[in-house]
């Protein structure tokens, strides 16, 4: 097969690729790992809070009051995060 | 359940206080390790036009990762292409061999899902702060907010920041981990509904078969561009 014959051949088959399957198949992948991103981001912010809540806590000794405003703190992180990455999606 | 219980193999070892003996975990993981180097040796020793299996399964993975960065991180990520691949590569590995029946799930296990996300963290914070120096606390610290919230958003910024980590293991190791359980809660109702019942939850077992193989997959993708993400931060400080 000449070369030039070849060449073309390939670069409509490579346009094909490009424009039909690997779009489309990306696309899937990277939604389905958002999805999966965002469940999980709202709750480790609220985690993470009441965690740093606690040990606070513990060293000042004001036993339940600084977990609790933490455990809000964490809330209003975890609504954020979301809020950020599903601007993010958007763009 | 026994599919997740960790057992010695072999002699016990300790370091001071620590047991550090080889587990079955450990041996999942060299497994993983050692299938990832023959096939990607295997794969890179002939570089022939037209590639065999094993060539083009590393080619098209080599590309895949390098357009997942290139799109998510930029080419100043570029350097670090090395590590990011091999994270996706190792997660990947340790997903699929829990897929066969009578492995291990190293991935199942939420110590070893956080020490890789653990490492991740330190690590872009340290390239984020050799990269800015102390600038890249202006990360906690967002444009245009009114000073009286200010310290407020500071917390807020920073909880979310100290949560990466969390969520980054949490989503691994739950989804593997429950993955896992429901295929086992299926496969036990397949023994006590017997030959007359038995027939939907198979079925059903079946086709979770297949969501698991792609929920393997889709983890270890997701792991590995949340690395870029949050590389591109570390890199690219514009908020």
């Amino acid at each position: 097969m000449p070369k030039d014959q070849f060449k073309t051949r390939l670069q409509i088959a490579k346009e094909k690729l490009s424009k039909k399957n690997l779009r489309d198949n990306s696309e899937n992948t990277t939604s389905i790992g958002a999805a999966f991103k965002l469940s999980t981001e709202l709750v480790s912010a609220v985690a993470v809070g009441a965690i740093i809540g606690f040990i606070l806590d513990k060293t000042f000794g004001t036993k339940p009051w600084l977990i609790i405003i933490f455990f809000f703190v964490g809330v209003i992180a975890g609504i954020i995060n979301v809020v950020k990455s599903a601007k993010k999606m958007q763009k | 359940m026994t599919q997740f219980e960790v057992y010695r193999i072999g002699p016990e070892i300790k370091v001071g206080t620590f047991d550090v003996s080889f587990t079955n975990a450990s041996l999942f993981m060299v497994v993983s390790s050692l299938a990832i180097l023959i096939i990607f040796n295997l794969g890179s020793k002939k570089n022939s036009l037209i590639p065999n299996k094993i060539q083009l399964l590393a080619e098209l993975s080599y590309t895949f990762i390098s357009k997942m960065i290139g799109d998510t991180a930029g080419s100043k990520a570029r350097p670090y292409f090395a590590f990011i691949f091999s994270l996706f590569m190792f997660v990947l590995f340790c997903n699929m061999f829990g897929m066969i029946p009578y492995t291990f799930t190293v991935t199942s296990h939420i110590i070893v899902t956080f020490m890789l996300a653990a490492f991740i963290f330190i690590g872009v914070t340290i390239i984020g702060f050799i990269k800015h120096g102390f600038g890249y606390l202006k990360l906690f610290v967002p444009s245009g907010v009114p000073a009286v919230l200010l310290p407020l958003i500071v917390v807020i910024e920073i909880i979310s920041y100290l949560s990466r980590p969390v969520s980054l293991s949490v989503r691994l190791f739950a989804n593997m981990m429950a993955g896992h359980t429901m295929m086992k809660v299926f496969g036990g109702f397949v023994i006590s509904l017997g030959i007359v019942g038995g027939w939907l939850p198979l079925s059903f077992s079946v086709a979770l078969t297949g969501l698991e193989i792609l929920v393997a997959f889709l983890q270890a993708y997701v792991f590995a561009i949340l690395t870029c993400i949050y590389l591109n931060d570390a890199l690219n400080l514009h908020h």
